[in-house]
């Protein structure tokens, strides 16, 4: 089995620590024996389709954001819908989840166009979200919690028919008014999270691996590693969040 | 001085001698919090009283170190000056330092002041204290829920260095390419300092390179090389912007693991051979800093050169202590950077290493700890023997090293640092070294707890 990772403008969109992401979802495969590549993608990168099983994008710094906005959405964002919508993953961090949204509307300066994966926008705004992040969800039909660390100033607001990732327990999380985080659609995951997110969540890694897998190995599931660590941190990350809000 | 400043100095010397007796920590603080409440431009009134002005030094990395490398080359020169030597680079921590002065002596001998400042309380410092040199190391990411981000930094930073006037000198780090940008069209002097040779050239940018676009035109820019994090020798293939001409650079480095390194500094005011008592590439920048600041204020080469060969290494940062015929190495990583740095020096040892990595994620620290991430942490293949993760994120740690695949033969979690150094040292033979790579604050609590085993003196009282 294998699976291929597109790393969405690596040298751009990596702020907080985002590749730790990447080195999760990559070495929970290759304990398990299932093969990984990672690819690259940067400016000017057409994505091909069917060449990938997850999507990952970080956060980057409003220059970044801005340079990395129109490129996203003239040369990769119709073929990465696309392939979501046929059963492809994502995990979009941050600037990277804004930007799989609707669009970006910055305090000054033009709009940014989003690539609309998720029916979402984000506006600009006046303070900045910061701390540790703690959040109630349903994975496959599973009740769990997602523990993170949120930085960010802009505001999401989801549409209606849109789930979002979480209800918020401790943190801000979309816009810091409707007690949700994140977006989830079809394999997609938008999330202000960083943390990194995906070493202490290892359900949502796995989340992610075993929705990855159906496309191309359908009835294959993936066997338990040893989470002993990852629970911990897990916990601890739990209980940092409720005494330093 | 007016009388009021006078008898303001008078009540935060007993806030100070308040706070030290009940052992609340050094008092670097909260007299200089106290008396800025009350009395606002406490510190502008003071420092316009000194003869040759204020030295304001701030980097992300090795602020403390290059400060205490200028006090104590000021020291040999006889220059007298008042310096906020604990690490507490805020204006409250500057007016605290101001307080801890005798009045008299204050105003009849001592000339200059040096004050190490958070990058981010710069743009204030230089308001309140008018500076005669500016030096500015590096810039990486520390911190961005404190700072903002780094563009926005630098931009303010610009502006506000932008006032001085051709009295004063800025000195940057040329092969920082966000900081060198901050000195074109100053009207005060710029001199730029820098490493001028490839020789510990990487391969390519390691993951906590954070400037690597133009700050012109956003092209990426290309690099003859590496030094680490985004410093090198770089230019933009759009534009045309490089890395300025060094005034003064090291042109060739030999580093020697924890020793230090040798180097041939060359200076406007000669070239010389000089063997710098600290380990790592950083601390050649820190020492091209330093120097620069000196000769700037006019202080004789040779006098430099001296003071830093036999310069003791600012508590923390690196420091060895003898505990009953073992060595504990402490090294301070704060951001991925430095980080990467320590990471370098360890790999290079021959022997397998028994470390503590200690993270905490206090206000001083930074609360997020994703930063952990961007360290290299792969780079210790094979090297590690015995890792104990401690502090109060001591499993994130713990996540970092086991992801990092390192084949660390033991990895443990002991959130106290104080029975996680008393394990490691348990495990470790006669005669070997054990690390300790602490953040800020888990520095300041294992030196706590070693103090107190009367390992080490408390800092304040250094
Ligand atoms: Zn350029």
């Amino acid at each position: 089995m294998k699976l291929v990772i597109c790393h969405l403008y690596p040298d751009l969109m990596n702020i907080y620590g985002d590749r730790g992401n990447v080195i999760a979802l990559a070495k929970r495969c290759l304990w398990r024996g299932i093969d990984v590549e990672v690819k690259s993608l940067g400016l000017g990168d057409k994505v091909e389709p069917g060449a990938y099983d997850i999507f990952f994008m970080g956060g980057g710094q409003d220059k970044e954001q801005v340079m990395v906005s129109h490129d996203l959405y003239e040369t990769k964002g119709e073929t990465i819908r696309r392939e979501i919508e046929q059963g492809a993953c994502a995990l979009v961090i941050c600037g990277g989840y804004q930007l799989f949204g609707n669009f970006y509307r910055p305090a000054e300066g033009e709009e940014l166009p989003g690539i609309g994966v998720f029916d979402a926008y984000t506006i600009a705004g006046s303070k900045r979200f910061i701390g540790n992040v703690f959040v109630e969800t349903c994975l496959d039909g599973r009740k769990t919690t997602v523990v993170g660390f949120e930085n960010h100033s802009g505001k999401t607001y989801l549409g209606k028919n849109e789930r979002p990732l979480g209800e918020i327990i401790v943190g801000y999380g979309n816009n810091g008014e409707d007690k949700t985080e994140g977006a989830v659609h079809l394999g997609a995951i938008g999330t202000y999270l960083h943390g990194s997110l995906l070493p202490k969540n290892p359900e949502l890694a796995d989340f992610l691996i075993r929705k990855a897998l159906k496309r191309t190995y359908p009835g294959r599931d993936i066997e338990a590693l040893d989470d002993s660590v990852e629970n911990l941190a897990h916990k601890h990350a739990i209980k940092r969040a409720k005494k330093t809000h | 001085m007016k009388t009021k400043t006078k008898i303001w100095m008078i009540v935060g010397k007993i806030i100070g001698g308040i706070v030290r007796s009940t052992k609340a920590g050094g008092g670097t603080t909260l007299p200089g919090k106290i008396i800025r409440y009350f009395r606002p431009h406490f510190v502008r009134e003071v420092v316009s009283g000194l003869n040759i002005g204020c030295v304001l030094v701030t980097g992300t990395n090795g602020k403390t170190t290059t400060a205490a490398l200028i006090a104590s080359t000021l020291k040999r020169a006889n220059i007298s000056f008042v310096h906020n030597r604990t690490g507490a680079n805020l204006l409250s921590g500057i007016a605290s330092a101001l307080v801890r002065e005798k009045i008299r002596e204050l105003k009849r001998s001592k000339e200059l002041g040096l004050f190490e400042v958070d990058e981010a309380t710069l743009p204030e410092a230089i308001e309140e204290t008018n500076p005669r040199v500016v030096l500015i190391n590096n810039l990486f990411r520390d911190q961005l829920d404190r700072y903002g981000e780094l563009d926005t930094l630098a931009k303010k930073l610009k502006m506000s260095l932008e006032k001085l006037g051709v009295g004063s000198t800025v000195i940057l780090n040329a092969d920082d390419p966000l900081v060198s940008s901050i000195g074109s069209n100053l009207r005060c002097r710029v001199i730029h300092f820098g490493i001028n040779t490839d020789i510990y050239s990487l391969e390519g940018l390691e993951h906590a390179a954070d400037s690597k676009h133009c700050s012109n035109c956003d092209t990426r820019l290309e690099y003859r090389y590496h030094i680490f994090g985004h410093l090198g020798d770089y230019r933009c293939p759009k534009c045309g912007a490089k890395r300025p001409p060094l005034d003064v650079s090291a042109e060739s480095v030999e580093l020697k693991s924890f020793e230090g390194s040798k180097c041939l500094i060359k200076t406007p005011a000669g070239a010389v051979e000089i063997s710098i008592p600290l380990p790592g590439l950083y601390n050649v920048y820190n020492t091209l800093g330093a120097a620069a600041v000196c000769l700037t204020l006019g202080v004789d080469l040779r006098v430099i050169t001296n003071s830093i060969e036999k310069f003791k290494a600012a508590f923390g940062r690196v420091e060895s202590i003898e505990i009953e015929g073992r060595k504990l190495v402490m090294i301070l990583a704060k951001n991925p950077a430095g980080f990467n740095e320590v990471i370098r020096t360890l790999s290079n040892l021959d022997a397998k290493l028994n470390v503590v990595f200690a993270l905490n994620d206090n206000i001083a620290d930074g609360r997020d700890v994703s930063w952990i991430w961007d360290v290299d942490f792969e780079n210790l293949k094979g090297k590690l023997s015995n890792v104990i993760c401690a502090g109060i994120r001591a499993w994130d740690m713990a996540l970092r090293v086991k992801y990092a695949d390192t084949g660390v033969d033991c990895l443990s979690i002991e959130p106290e640092i104080g029975t996680a150094m008393e394990r490691l040292l348990c495990t470790a033979g006669k005669n070997e070294t054990v690390y300790i790579v602490p953040t800020y604050t888990a520095m300041l609590e294992a030196r706590r707890i070693l103090s107190k085993k009367g390992y080490v003196t408390p800092y304040w009282e250094e």
